[in-house]
């Protein structure tokens, strides 16, 4: 017999309102209905409202996890329009900025995941891990979050010279804590356990939903923006795509972990190139938006961001279209949670790592009796921690 | 695939029901009538082998232009597909059968723009609140021009209108 559950509209350790109804027959997942839309903010049409110079501060409040990467794709739009280059300065500044927002928001994400199978002391020790991240964005642009550091043109501050010093300590101490995480979820047997093999999403089904950013590389799918379409200094550091073959939800965490020494190493160039250039030049004059088109994209943590801009020549975009990387990788979830049990679908959706909400409520409705119970953020996290400890029994029994 | 060897199998395939415009060495866009629209897309995706991103529509007064992205990440260019949907009634054929990640950019599209897919699989609105009337489809120029922001607050205090810097009705100079 089939069941419906219903996932949502607030869901637990996801960070946005989301609403997900599985059909359910028994443990086993057989079909699912996603419904988006709980917090559309209308930001494409407010965006027709504002200057071209006001924009940048409000796409970045699209994600308060991803607002460099948001900004970063419009004001490329822009300068693709206009066909301008930024100061060399200016370039590495912006990489160092948004290379620092994806170690947090990848360090973020793992310590999530540890609390929703009930590990929490990963989820403790991640985000005690990730802290100096933001110290160090708030040392530098003023802000933990929202760092309103990009302008058509360039960046609007400069970081001090004195400064990087404890940007590169952070770093090297990021750096070995960071080791010592992945070494401990690579080497975990329950972790394996809940996770290898669960949740899989192939690579032809990247190519066929559109799916980008770790989810889509855990499976084999090669694209990265940063390399495939540079923009300012990613064609002047080295770096390397992290693949994986499997695109599971073990393969999406190993992908994410790595990907964080990947972004230390780039921060490490820019800062050095920094060091060598004169503090000074950090933006170019841009004076009237003439009428046309241009198209921005950039490699934000979970997946490319696309802003596809269009002027009529007047002080405000005619038109401004946000591709957020959650819009495609979401629907992978109908190839990706069926099959699945009922305990891992909550671990499959936020293995996109998706923007959701934290409020919580999960109703569990019987379509042949009408009955409906209501679960709450406890229990729905309770079946994911009890199948965790089962496996771990298991472990220990297999182990003697 | 290379954007010359890109072109040319384009103007091959579709002659002169395809224009093409490059805006940077980076940005290829192709104006295709609505008849080979998708037969265009599958060629792209399919044949050319280009990723598929997202879509976007832009209103007119006379349609509303209808695009899609297709990145080709190696040579490191985008061509987008461009279509025009003419009022009163834009309608196109859907390409979700054949890329189902634009399943949900063509509902967008259809809820904000009423920009009709023939041959979608499911074409609910997909950002919009259940209270929200049918009929209303906020993105068209002309609901926007209709739409006037309310000027005054509810609770009687004339004062905002002074705040925002203009005097109240009947008093202009």
């Amino acid at each position: 017999m089939v069941k419906k559950v219903p996932i949502g509209p607030f869901h637990p350790i996801l960070e946005e309102p989301e609403f997900f109804e599985l059909h359910v027959d028994g443990e086993r997942v057989v079909d699912i209905d996603i419904t988006i839309g709980w917090s559309h903010r209308g930001i494409e049409l407010l965006s027709e409202r504002k200057t071209w110079d006001q924009v940048p501060f409000l796409v970045e409040r699209v994600c308060g996890i991803c607002s460099c990467s948001h900004p970063y794709a419009y004001v490329k739009a822009v300068e693709d329009l206009l066909g301008i280059e930024v100061p060399l300065r200016a370039q590495f500044l912006r990489a160092i900025v948004a290379e620092l927002e994806r170690l947090h928001s990848h360090l973020l994400w793992t310590g999530l995941a540890g609390h929703f199978i009930g590990y929490n002391t990963v989820f403790m020790w991640t985000w005690k891990y990730r802290e100096p991240v933001l110290d160090v964005l708030e040392a530098t642009t003023g802000n933990r979050n929202h760092y309103a550091m990009l302008k058509v043109g360039g960046v609007r501050r400069d970081i001090p010279q004195e400064e990087i010093p404890n940007v590169l300590k952070m770093l090297d101490e990021l750096e070995r804590n960071n080791d010592l995480l992945t070494k401990a979820i690579l080497d975990d047997p329950v972790i394996h356990a809940r996770t290898v093999g669960v949740g899989i999403f192939d690579k032809e089904q990247c190519r066929l939903y559109g799916a980008l950013g770790p989810t889509a590389r855990a499976a084999g799918y090669d694209i990265d923006s940063r390399r495939d379409h540079p923009i300012d200094a990613y064609d002047k550091v080295e770096f390397n795509v992290i693949l994986r073959e499997n695109g599971d939800v073990f393969d999406k965490a190993v992908v994410r972990q790595l990907e964080n020494f990947e972004s230390i190493k780039i921060i490490r160039q820019c800062l050095k190139a920094i060091e060598d250039t004169e503090p000074g030049d950090i933006a170019v004059e841009v004076g009237e938006i003439p009428p046309g088109e241009g198209i921005g994209v950039y490699e934000a943590p979970r997946g490319e961001v696309l802003h596809y801009i269009r002027s009529n020549g007047k002080n405000m975009p005619m038109r401004l279209k946000i591709r957020a990387p959650s819009f495609n990788n979401i629907l992978t979830n109908e190839v990706s949670v069926p099959g699945n049990t009922v305990a891992d679908a909550g671990l499959i959706t936020a293995a996109v790592d998706p923007c959701y909400s934290c409020t919580e409520r999960v109703g569990v409705l019987d379509t042949s009796s009408g009955e409906r119970r209501v679960l709450t953020e406890a229990d729905l996290i309770r079946l994911s921690v009890e199948k965790t400890e089962r496996i771990r029994k298991e472990l220990e029994g297999t182990e003697r | 695939m290379e954007r010359e060897e890109v072109k040319k199998r384009i103007a091959e395939k579709f002659g002169e029901k395809v224009k093409v415009a490059e805006r940077s060495p980076r940005r290829i866009y192709v104006y295709a009538e609505n008849d080979i629209w998708v037969d265009l897309a599958d060629f792209v995706f399919n044949e050319l082998d280009a990723r598929f991103d997202t879509g976007a529509a832009v209103d007119d007064r006379e349609g509303v232009e209808v695009m899609f992205f297709f990145p080709f990440d190696r040579e490191h260019y985008y061509l987008t597909i461009k279509t025009f949907a003419k009022k009163p009634n834009p309608e196109l054929d859907s390409i979700s059968n054949i890329i189902p990640g634009a399943k949900w950019i063509e509902r967008e599209i259809f809820e904000m723009y009423e920009v009709f897919f023939r041959n979608h699989p499911d074409l609910r609105p997909v950002l919009r609140a259940d209270t929200r009337p049918k009929d209303f489809y906020p993105a068209k120029r002309e609901v926007k021009d209709e739409h006037v922001p309310p000027r005054r607050r509810d609770d009687g205090d004339e004062r905002a209108d002074e705040v925002e810097g203009k005097p109240p009705a009947g008093q202009n100079p």
